[in-house]
């Protein structure tokens, strides 16, 4: 009976798993983005939350987003950023009003991942299972 | 980098319009809001106003060059029974913020012109679809100049690692001043720091300082405290300042200057909420102390969209506030 609530009591101070369905997320950048280092997930938050918008060379930084609805974007926020969306929401609203605009949105991995390629100095993410054809992988999330 | 800068701002441009988003030509983002309030005060007339119709534009052109600007038209009555009251009538046209951002090194941003001052969060945020409640509390507008033109330097950790900084200088008058009709005081000189400790994303507590003058030649020193705290569905948010004043204006009777608000909001989900303030304000006009207490509910239907239906109570000195019903629709587009 002790070992099995020994057992129950290490279970519980487990982690929580994640879904079946998550997989490791990409961030990719465009292939003009030359970093020293790979970035880290706060510094990738800090792009998000637009604390960060510069790239070391000095050109501007252009995050962006999947639609509040997506998947993707769900484990993104929660992973990443740490919030929820009614937060970032709010947030974003605020820091629109004072002059920094919040990231851009693409409605699907196939349009995310053409901005990403297109524009210099964008920032984005995608399934780890989706090809990173002509774009910088930046950091993978686990 | 110019180049890089208007590219980055085409590629913005091919995306469709959301609402709360802006619409992006170019390397410029044009956005605004929209805010129409209803007050039915116990005295006085009954007011249907367009309260607030702003238009701002944001450009991220180069890292030296970050132009903003936002005008609005306010106070414009749509219907009205009774005589009008303060500021109330034909509307008015006004420059609220024109200035550049250049971004010197990561974090830290050299800004010039006209913009808002940082004391209190409330002052910064003040658009109608971002701020609590209908009413504004008068310690987040009075007491100390809202706005200054002039140079300030603006620091944001990008690890958040130390506190926010922005000092600022205004060394003449305002630029395109506001018609008197809708300001308390006017400012001819202002200088002032603000220090924010971000606790999580929303939450933060600040600490502002203000020393001024004002064009009757009333010098005044200003502190201030503001806060904002969420405890799972519940927020707590406050703001207190205090105003030495020296020399002396017609109808000033005090040589202080002094209020504060405490506010809670409970979120019952994603668009309902229920809201309350209480403020006491000490006028340097009048002898005794304002004290208010308001309570409302909003509805959010969209996070760009907000209604709000709130009462006002006044419970003891001149109202700052009328006591009465009032009711908002906001739009940020």
């Amino acid at each position: 009976m002790i070992r099995l609530l020994l057992v129950l009591a290490f279970l519980m101070a487990l982690p929580p798993v994640r879904s079946a369905c998550a997989e490791d997320l990409l961030i990719i950048a465009n292939p003009s983005v030359e970093l020293a280092a790979p970035l880290t997930l706060k510094q990738v938050a800090a792009i998000y939350l637009l604390r960060m918008t510069a790239w070391p060379d000095g050109s501007h930084i252009v995050p962006v987003n999947r639609e509040v609805s997506s998947d993707i974007r769900g484990e993104f926020t929660a992973v990443v950023l740490k919030q929820d969306n009614a937060s970032l929401s709010t947030y974003w609203n605020e820091m629109h009003f004072q002059g920094k605009l919040p990231p851009l949105v693409q409605e699907s991995e196939p349009a995310m991942l053409a901005f990403i390629q297109r524009v210099p100095g964008a920032v984005g993410y995608i399934s780890a299972a989706t090809p990173a054809i002509d774009v910088k992988v930046l950091a993978r999330v686990p | 980098m110019l180049l890089s800068g208007l590219i980055c701002g085409s590629a913005r441009a091919e995306d469709g319009y959301q609402l709360g988003h802006g619409y992006d030509v170019g390397p410029f983002n044009f956005a605004g809001y929209s805010n129409v309030t209803a007050s039915l005060p116990d005295q006085g007339g009954d007011a249907v106003v367009l309260d607030d119709l702003s238009l701002f534009v944001t450009g991220h052109v180069a890292k030296l060059f970050n132009p903003f600007v936002e005008a609005e038209l306010t106070r414009l009555d749509i219907v009205q029974t009774g005589e009008a009251g303060r500021g109330h009538g034909d509307g008015a046209l006004v420059l609220e913020r024109l200035y550049n951002d250049s971004e010197l090194t990561d974090g830290l941003t050299l800004r010039l012109g006209k913009m808002l001052s940082p004391v209190g969060e409330w002052n910064q945020i003040h658009a109608a679809p971002l701020v609590l409640t209908t009413v504004r509390p008068a310690v987040t507008y009075r007491n100390f100049s809202e706005y200054l033109t002039g140079a300030s330097l603006l620091y944001s950790d990008p690890e958040s690692k130390i506190p926010d900084l922005q000092v600022y200088w205004q060394p003449d008058r305002e630029f395109s001043e506001r018609p008197r009709s809708i300001t308390f005081d006017e400012y001819r000189s202002v200088a002032g720091v603000h220090v924010s400790f971000p606790v999580a994303l929303l939450d933060q507590i600040g600490f502002s300082f203000q020393k001024s003058r004002d064009t009757q030649g009333v010098g005044q020193a200003l502190f201030g405290v503001d806060f904002q705290y969420t405890i799972q569905k519940l927020t707590l948010r406050g703001e207190w300042t205090y105003s030495d004043l020296s020399g002396r204006a017609p109808g000033q009777v005090r040589q202080s200057e002094w209020g504060g608000y405490l506010a809670t909001s409970y979120a019952f989900d994603d668009t309902w909420s229920a809201y309350s303030w209480y403020e006491e304000f000490s006028n340097r006009t009048a002898a005794s102390d304002a004290r208010d207490l308001l309570l409302g509910v909003a509805y959010k239907p969209h996070p760009a969209i907000v209604l709000k239906l709130e009462y006002l109570q006044n419970i003891g000195g001149p109202p700052v506030n009328p006591t009465g019903l009032f009711a908002s629709w906001s739009v940020l587009f």
